[in-house]
């Protein structure tokens, strides 16, 4: 049965993408965009992938559009007609699809228990969760401890993206912003409307609260670092569409979000350095307090901390840095 | 029971993607990616159940909590440019 709901969800996600790429209305590619993301956490879901699904949700939901809205702001209204003939490139995308579906038909069936991916080493996670590191949530634990090199890559990416973002934007408001017609956050926010106010006002705190609770329950059930950091520079994304821009910068200025850019990737480097320092290997936690289990657990909280502050702080530099972009 | 919700559920989808890709105006636009939200919402609820996890609730819960911030987007996007656009004709 979730097979065929998958499948559904599956052709609706197709219909959406040859969507966007056909309209010329880069409002309607934005918009149409938001619901490719909805109907991708869905399939997520469906795939019993909830934590990537949570991310997909955190990030798709809300602050994916509001930077695609951002970047449209400064940019034409429709795409430019295409200049030249584009039959090379159809050919050249059929041949390389027609390639990857007879791929797909040397893999192993949807769900295959005997499938490679189910025998190498997801049997020795799976088996070694609940000894080593004794938390429910297996992903949690495979993101965080067994493979803490690749997360820690990840954050590293993340880190690189938000700098190599700024490069391009600036990171102060540029000699063109205050005559910027189209800037998407202009100082008064949406202020003097007052159900959006009021309603808005009321979730802020209640985002917040979430985004804690999936950053500190991330051992326990879908989450951690990457959503919460996502949930939380939604909440403070919020309040610059609410209060104007000028209000956020007063209670995280860009001083402080560069340092938590920086912060959170250091944060999780010192913690992989001082299981050197104790003797151990980089990255092991096992030795951060004297029993192996509560190290580890210890670990875990605070790297997936320092995921969650670099993700807020590159999510809320690059709404800034579009908000304060002047129109050329 | 939760299955034949969960197609409901999907046609729903199906007929608000429908209105997004057809238009023909921008609030039929907005108004359908709006929908489609909600009804992800309670699909997430109804497959969490489904599946017998009702913990994944929390999926269902962040997208009811951050939704509509796209749309306060939207409105701050076409509330600045209906705001300057007498300007910008000479």
């Amino acid at each position: 049965m979730t097979v065929i709901f998958g499948f559904f969800l599956l052709t609706l996600l197709l219909i959406t993408a040859v969507a966007i790429v056909q309209s010329q209305n880069l409002f309607v590619s934005v918009m149409l965009s938001g619901m490719f993301s909805l109907l991708l956490a869905v399939n997520f879901f469906l795939l019993d992938a909830a934590d990537v699904a949570l991310t997909e949700a955190a990030v798709g939901a809300g602050i994916s559009t509001v930077l695609l809205l951002s970047a449209l702001a400064i940019t034409a209204k429709h795409e430019k007609a295409p200049s030249s003939s584009r039959v090379g490139a159809l050919i050249i995308v059929i041949i390389a699809t027609l390639v990857l579906i007879y791929a797909t038909l040397g893999n192993p069936q949807f769900a295959d228990p005997n499938a490679p991916v189910h025998q190498h080493v997801a049997p020795w996670y799976l088996d070694k969760t609940a000894e080593a590191i004794d938390i429910p949530n297996v992903v949690t634990a495979v993101l965080g401890s067994f493979r803490g090199y690749d997360t820690l890559g990840e954050v590293f990416v993340v880190f690189t993206a938000g700098i190599g973002v700024l490069f391009l934007l600036g990171t102060q408001p540029g000699p063109f912003a205050q005559s910027n017609p189209f800037k998407l956050t202009d100082p008064k926010g949406l202020r003097h409307y007052l159900i959006p106010r009021v309603v808005g006002r009321m979730l802020i705190p209640f985002i917040l609260l979430f985004g804690l609770y999936v950053q500190f329950h991330g051992e326990y059930g879908p989450g951690g670092g990457f959503q919460a950091g996502a949930l939380i520079a939604a909440a403070i994304i919020l309040f610059a569409l609410l209060e104007g821009e000028n209000s956020a910068l007063k209670v995280i200025p860009r001083s402080v979000l560069i340092g938590l850019i920086a912060g959170g990737a250091l944060l999780y480097g010192v913690v992989g350095l001082f299981g050197i320092f104790l003797g151990s290997n980089f990255l092991d936690y096992s030795v951060l307090s004297s029993n192996p289990v509560k190290g580890q657990q210890m670990g875990l909280l605070i790297i997936e901390a320092g995921v969650g502050i670099t993700v807020t702080g590159v999510l809320l530099s690059i709404f800034h840095a579009f908000a304060a972009r002047g129109k050329f | 029971m939760y299955y034949v919700v969960t197609f409901a559920l999907i046609i729903t989808m199906a007929l608000a993607l429908t209105r997004a890709i057809l238009g023909p105006s921008v609030y039929d636009r907005v108004l359908a990616v709006n929908m489609l939200g909600t009804k992800t919402v309670l699909l997430l609820s109804v497959i969490a159940f489904l599946m017998g996890r009702p913990d994944f609730l929390d999926l269902a819960l962040a997208y009811a909590l951050i939704n509509f911030i796209g749309v306060f987007a939207v409105l701050e996007f076409f509330r600045n440019r209906a705001a300057k656009q007498p300007e910008e004709k000479p």
